[in-house]
């Protein structure tokens, strides 16, 4: 009679016992992630790093660990949103373990301590970080410090509608050598400003839609001041051209007084925009590489390349033919345990396996972020994103990473939305935008 | 009597906590963080000192050979750091080859000392790699301080010969914190833009206050006030339903009313107009629609207001007034405006301190468009602080923004306390404590 209960304790001793061990060598992760500019198009973004914890979770089976890693996902679709619930969140130490935003927020991000460098927790040297595009590794760096991994490249091209163009005159093969004139500089945005013209006058478009740009704020605008001959960095200092500036600022004044694009265009809504340019309602028009992606998957345009010639920006008086690549890229933000920040280092690196990052390049319509994934059969055959990567990546630019960038860019784009709509005539707006840079920045950027 | 006091205190501390903590605080917090230049660069939570290469461009303009010096990045493999590595507890082997081949070499990056670690015989893992490298950086820079004194000793330790002033200088261009300034002043007082937001503002609390919050709400009054009950109460009610509509949905109408494939331009369309985007179309129609949309919000605040208090005029004297044969017009000349004079000062007041802070509506009709034009003051200051596309958030300035609104506010206040004779108004208590 006493035998029994002593060993029925024991037993349960010894079970306690194994499963506590069992529970030591487990471990329990949730690494977090939030994206913007997230749509339907680009869930891998997220899904992405869920693909490479099951990857790690094997990984670390293999080596006698027992790693259970939970990811928790949260898209934003808008941009603002996201960027002011991110650094809030950080400055209540409540922000992800990894976060995917633009370049350009590197900057200010890692001079307040948001982030952290992924350089100390991952070796560029091995693969797949040491396949990626050397200058889009460039991109993701500050201060000469990796801090971020390149998550897409994109560019922003110019879209004809192909048959407005030949009904204006151009023959097939025109239409076929016009990526290679505007590259060139034959075609330029003198030469754009007239084809709209021609639309409107021959009654294909209505009114104020023969050129139809970005309807908000966006990277977009600096590839007109790039065209029109601008810089935007120089040796690590911000630069503001005034010509070039005048010359971008007076081309969407002309575009407005010539009536090929409409003055109250900034701030239409953005659904109405799409169904007009996947239908032919607009001319030409700028947009993302990604844009491909919404037209055919959510806006119907079926026959893509038989309605659409896409080509760099052209160049402007005093400028090149350009195009802007914006990626965005994996930061790991600050604030978490170093084994949490590892292991979200490890996903973010294998995430950026060269099959993985394909599957959101073609969904997404983004374009690969190494030389390996344009060589995945995947990618290679869908026809944009060879296209777009050949046609567009190698005249590709960047904005700069500077931490002043965004007060710069916030002063350019008020005063070209003021002289857009008639609010400012444009020298006016290009001194108002000097003397305001002046003010705020100071000797941080070089006026000329 | 001296208990009932204390009584009274602890009755009423709730109610100062609270007032404290949600009234007082946010204008205090306003106060200060308006005299600072915050900004999502340099974080709200103070800073650290960091040399990296965008301060020394900085440093380089005002000492150029210490700057060059600073920016001299080495990862020597010394006697120090390989009894460092020693320390880590890790394999013995790694600190032995190292001290054999490596000894005395000087890596000009990180990477490139890395890579050497990476060749090395009994092959450390990432993790490790960053440990051993850390330990042979005789560079300062991209290192962040916590503290000025961790700065200073670092770069004694390295041998850098410099001045006490030099230290300082050193020590407030790599500074990545706030800083106190009053700059955001200046910065207001110098700036176009903000005096044509100021106009802005002032234009749209007046075209509001006047043509709706006060003018149309009183006609609505006094127009139901000579209405049937019932006809009158259907009457209020409908008007009360722009400010029971929820914002987002309530401006979404308008818009659907307003854009380029809206009702107006389809009904326009009809006579052959072409569409187009008539609350965007130039800045006046803009400004039409912003003083439309939050005018019918407005007006039935005060229309409640106004009926509520001519209902309080004792019914004998619009009787009095009829026997002696006053036309509806002196009725209202001299009965019941002379006597609406308390509730016209309060809804102004009360209006013209909600109108200046008010801007969700425009932001969800404009977003401060065409080209800023409908840009009022707590508008700009939100997107200034709060939301914009290139994500730098200027805190500081934002700040200074609100605060002006705040002091333009109680300024106002005070005003009308004055001009509508607030003594008069409010009559003294016949039984004094």
């Amino acid at each position: 009679m006493t035998i029994l209960p002593t060993l029925k304790s024991l037993t349960i001793a010894a079970a306690i016992l194994a499963s506590t061990s069992v529970f030591a060598l487990a471990k329990d992760v949730t690494i977090s992630v939030w994206a913007g500019g997230t749509g339907p198009n680009d869930v891998y973004r997220l899904d992405a790093i869920e693909i490479a914890a099951q990857q790690l979770q094997r990984e670390a089976a293999l080596k006698g660990e027992d790693l259970k890693i939970t990811v928790e996902k949260k898209p934003y679709s808008a941009w603002e949103d996201f960027k002011q619930a991110l650094t809030l969140a950080a400055e209540a130490k409540t922000a992800p373990n990894i976060v995917v935003s633009g370049h350009e927020d590197i900057a200010p991000w890692s001079q307040s301590g948001l982030i952290v460098p992924i350089e100390d927790y991952v070796d560029l040297d091995s693969w797949p970080l040491n396949g990626i595009y050397e200058n889009l590794l460039k991109i993701a760096s500050y201060n000469g410090t990796v801090y971020g991994i390149p998550q897409d490249a994109e560019s922003r091209p110019m879209f004809f509608w192909k048959p407005y163009m030949k009904a204006i005159g151009y023959s097939d093969a025109d239409l076929d050598a016009l990526p290679q004139n505007v590259q060139d500089g034959k075609y330029t945005m003198k030469n754009l400003l007239e084809d709209a013209k021609k639309m409107q006058d021959k009654g294909l478009v209505q009114p104020g839609y023969g050129f139809y740009p970005r309807t908000s704020n966006g990277p977009d605008y600096w590839q007109f001041y790039t065209s029109f001959g601008g810089t935007m960095e120089e040796g690590g200092k911000l630069v503001f051209d005034k010509a070039a500036m005048t010359r971008t600022y007076q081309f969407f004044a002309d575009a407005v007084k010539a009536g090929v694009t409409k003055k109250n265009h900034i701030g239409m809504p953005g659904d109405q925009w799409w169904k007009e340019v996947a239908t032919g309602k607009a001319g030409i028009w700028d947009g993302g590489t990604w844009h491909y992606a919404r037209l055919v998957n959510q806006e119907g345009l079926k026959d893509f390349f038989g309605n659409v010639i896409f080509t760099l920006i052209p160049a402007g008086e005093g400028g090149k033919a350009n195009t802007l690549t914006h990626p965005l890229v994996y930061l790991l933000t600050a604030g978490h345990s170093q084994d949490d920040t590892e292991i979200a280092a490890q996903l973010v690196k294998i995430a950026s396996e060269p099959r993985t990052n394909a599957l959101h390049a073609v969904k997404s319509a983004h374009l690969g972020i190494s030389e390996a994934e344009s060589q995945v059969d995947f990618y290679s055959a869908d026809r944009w994103t060879r296209e777009a990567t050949e046609r567009l990546l190698p005249h590709a630019n960047a904005m700069p990473n500077n931490s002043d960038f965004g007060t710069y860019w916030n002063i350019m784009w008020k005063n070209l939305e003021a002289s857009w709509t008639g609010a400012k005539a444009v020298d006016a707006a290009v001194g108002d935008a000097e003397s305001e840079l002046k003010s705020t920045l100071g000797d941080k950027i070089v006026i000329r | 009597m001296k208990s009932s006091r204390t009584l009274g205190l602890v009755m009423i501390a709730p109610a100062a906590i609270m007032i404290v903590l949600f009234f007082l605080m946010p204008v205090v917090l306003t106060a200060v963080f308006s005299m600072t230049n915050m900004t999502t660069a340099t974080g709200i939570s103070g800073g650290v000192y960091q040399i990296a290469p965008n301060s020394l461009i900085t440093l380089k303009s005002v000492m150029p050979e210490i700057a060059a010096e600073l920016a001299e990045p080495r990862y020597t493999i010394d006697e120090a750091g390989l009894k460092a590595v020693e320390s880590l507890g890790l394999a013995p082997a790694i600190a032995a080859e190292l001290r054999a081949k490596h000894a005395g070499e000087v890596f000009a990056t990180r990477r490139e000392a890395e890579r050497m670690i990476k060749d090395l015989a009994e092959r450390p893992s990432t993790r490790e790699v960053k440990q051993i490298s850390e330990q042979f950086n005789r560079s300062v820079l991209n290192t962040r301080f916590d503290s000025k004194e961790q700065l200073f000793s670092s770069l004694d330790g390295l041998g850098f010969k410099l001045t006490p002033e030099q230290k300082e200088t050193v020590a407030k261009t790599t500074y990545t914190g706030w800083t106190w300034t009053t700059d955001n002043f200046s910065r207001m007082t110098r700036s176009p833009d903000m005096a044509r937001v100021l106009f802005n503002t002032v234009l749209y609390v007046a075209l509001v206050l006047m043509l709706f919050n006060v003018g149309y709400a009183l006609l609505l009054a006094i127009w139901t006030h000579y209405m049937p009950a019932t006809p009158a109460s259907i009457f209020r009610g409908i008007w009360l339903l722009p400010r029971i509509t929820p914002v987002v949905i309530y401006v979404m109408l308008w818009k659907w009313l307003a854009w380029d494939s809206g009702f107006i331009s389809i009904l326009m369309g009809k006579f052959g107009y072409p569409p187009k985007n008539y609350l965007l179309d130039t800045a006046y129609n803009a400004w039409f629609f912003v003083v439309l949309i939050n005018g019918f919000i407005g007006a039935s605040m005060g229309m409640l207001v106004f009926s509520s208090a001519m209902q309080a005029i004792p019914k004998s004297q619009f009787y009095a007034s009829e026997v002696d044969g006053a036309s509806r017009w002196q009725q209202i000349r001299y009965i019941i405006l002379p006597q609406m004079r308390w509730p016209i000062l309060f809804v102004t007041c009360y209006q013209t301190l909600s109108l200046l802070a008010s801007f969700n509506e425009i932001l969800l009709a404009t977003n401060g468009g065409p080209g800023n034009a409908t840009e009022v003051w707590a508008l700009s200051a939100y997107h200034t602080a709060l939301r914009n596309y290139a994500g730098n958030l200027e805190y500081g300035l934002g700040a200074a923004m609100a605060l002006v609104l705040v002091v333009i506010g109680v300024m106002l206040s005070l005003l009308y306390l004055r001009v509508f004779n607030y003594r008069t108004l409010v009559a003294k208590p016949l039984i004094e404590d």
